[in-house]
């Protein structure tokens, strides 16, 4: 009877197996009432891991301007240690990437550009000449991207460029715009991902049809050339009755996902009743992108969803994370792709319950524990900025 | 020379087009200048919080504002502040807090466009009212307001009271 008893456990074993979260910790030093930390960038990367370190980059006005700061956390290190600023002048939404070893490197606007630089060490690389804004990152094994959305006339546009790395010493191999002519109407929030097969994807915001879609294009080239842009969204463009352009989709984030993938998740309100929902397409490398998919479950659905990101690996973990008031206040949810569909929305322990917690940004490491950093707003004691990690047990 | 008048007529007319999501013709300014306004002359903030290219705002803006009388009234009482939905543009709150003009749609848990934004002349929230709405609507949002019957009574209890 014990030993019937020991087989079902080990058969029901697979089904049993969930995220089991870490106790979460704090990641900024200085915290107050009229300091308010924002963890929004081009493609929510504010979040990375190399080697066993943990690298968190936010703004904040802590110093009576804004400006963009960087924490770290070694593995075998109780807490985060005390922040660094990156910028000198006016910072705006930093992102931070993985080069392994422990190196990381950053990206941010500052003073109305794009800047890069590798961490520890390394000295900042302008990477725009022109008026940019929205700056991300994208790094596989030797290829490094940046994109971000640039003044050409009278709109922004996304130009996207490769990066070199020698020591500590950034360079750009090269930067092109996606698209040779001046932009129609305005560009922005670019996210980036590298596949497997060495392709790069590009997505952004783009308003073109006279209201936003989130457009992709891809190069095989290492951002010598890329393919005239399509669409994401398989709603299509056009006025209800004569009146508007079409409905809205906004702030498209890309993750590489298995051998050649990429995964585009996004705020969409084509059900405009419900405010945003989340969307996701798969394709990348060889593929284009899919049949859009809603990525929360039914009880999400009558619920705005906000600040959507997604994190997927090479051994094909996939996850989407936002944040929704579903049970009155905002918590951080997610939901795992199972091979057919997302799956069940779940709430982050320590980023749901009483209070708002919001603004998730997440990782997969290389061994696949998913980090995930979100704001803890509390308007007397001022906004934390909270960290969790998460291990597949 | 006067094909280049042509083609400047021509671009001025796309232009407005593109940038027609507030009502045309009306005032509209951004959120800090608008707040700014507001305190320098004590006048409330009718914040319209529309999406580019959003079918009702559009509906709204032709059914609704292109009233003549409801154009005077709310140009003349009114500190008239246009804030776009998506838009990573960036506003200063109240607070202090820097945000985007997106970001001001989650703070008011905003679910649909448009979205009517009544203010205080310091920025403080009176009462936020989402959809197509009609000229007879406006007018008695702003006797709530201007009438500061907010300071008594919730929108619908004074609508209430109304009928």
């Amino acid at each position: 009877m014990r030993a019937a008893a020991l087989l079902l456990a080990l058969l029901a074993w697979p089904a049993q197996a969930a995220w089991e979260w870490s106790a979460p910790l704090t990641v900024n030093s200085v915290q107050g009432a009229a300091i308010f930390p924002h963890l929004e960038s081009a493609n929510r990367r504010g979040v990375a891991v190399s080697g066993d370190t943990v690298a968190v980059v936010w703004e904040d006005n802590r110093d009576g301007s804004p400006q963009c700061y960087l924490a770290t956390r070694p593995a075998a290190a109780a807490a985060f240690q005390p922040e660094i600023r990156l910028s000198q002048g006016d910072c705006y939404e930093p992102v931070v990437a993985a080069l392994g070893e422990g190196r990381f490197v950053a990206a941010w606007e500052e003073a109305g550009r794009a800047h890069a630089r590798v961490l520890p060490g390394g000295a900042v690389l302008k990477l725009s000449d022109a008026e940019a804004a929205q700056v991300t990152l994208a790094v596989a094994g030797e290829r490094m991207y940046a994109a971000w959305a640039e003044q050409a006339g009278r709109f922004r546009r996304i130009v996207v460029a490769r990066l070199a790395l020698e020591g500590d010493a950034l360079s750009m191999k090269t930067r092109r715009p996606v698209e040779a002519k001046k932009p129609a109407d305005e560009q922005g929030w670019p996210a980036l991902a590298v596949a497997g097969d060495g392709s790069v994807t590009v997505a952004w915001e783009d308003r073109r049809s006279r209201h936003t879609v989130p457009m992709a294009s891809r190069s095989r080239d290492g951002g010598k050339t890329f393919v005239p842009p399509f669409r994401l969204t398989d709603k299509a463009s056009g006025s209800v009755d004569g009146l508007g352009a079409g409905s809205g989709a906004m702030r498209p984030t890309l993750t590489a996902w298995g051998g050649q993938g990429v995964v585009a998740v996004w705020l969409d309100k084509r059900n405009f009743l419900s405010g945003y929902d989340v969307y996701a397409a798969l394709g990348g490398g060889t593929r284009r992108f899919g049949k859009n998919i809603r990525v929360q479950d039914s009880f999400g659905d009558n619920m705005v969803q906000w600040h959507a990101t997604v994190v997927g690996d090479a051994g094909g973990r996939l996850l989407a994370l936002w944040d929704d008031a579903r049970d009155g206040t905002p918590d951080v949810w997610l939901s795992e792709w199972d091979g057919k569909a997302f799956g069940d929305d779940v709430a982050v322990p320590a980023a749901s319950g009483p209070g708002a917690q919001s603004d998730p940004v997440a990782t997969l490491d290389a061994v696949g524990s998913l980090h995930v950093v979100w704001l803890d707003r509390d308007e007397a004691a001022g906004t934390r900025i909270r960290y969790v990690r998460a291990v597949w047990r | 020379m006067k094909r280049i008048g042509m083609l400047l007529a021509a671009s001025f007319l796309w232009a407005t087009t593109v940038l027609a999501d507030p009502p045309p013709g009306y005032p509209f300014v951004g959120y800090d200048a608008g707040l700014a306004a507001a305190r320098a002359s004590g006048k409330p903030i009718f914040l319209y919080f529309g999406r580019y290219g959003c079918a009702w705002c559009d509906h709204t803006n032709k059914q609704t504002f292109s009233d003549a009388s409801l154009k005077k009234l709310y140009t003349k009482n009114y500190v008239l502040v246009y804030v776009d939905a998506e838009s990573g543009k960036r506003l200063t709150l109240p607070s202090g807090e820097r945000i985007t003009e997106a970001e001001l749609g989650v703070r008011l848990q905003a679910f649909a466009t448009p979205l009517f934004v009544y203010l205080t002349p310091q920025g403080d929230k009176i009462v936020q009212i989402p959809g197509f709405k009609t000229v007879q609507d406006f007018r008695e949002y702003d006797r709530y307001v201007r009438g500061g019957h907010y300071k008594q009574k919730s929108l619908l209890e004074f609508l209430g009271d109304k009928s």
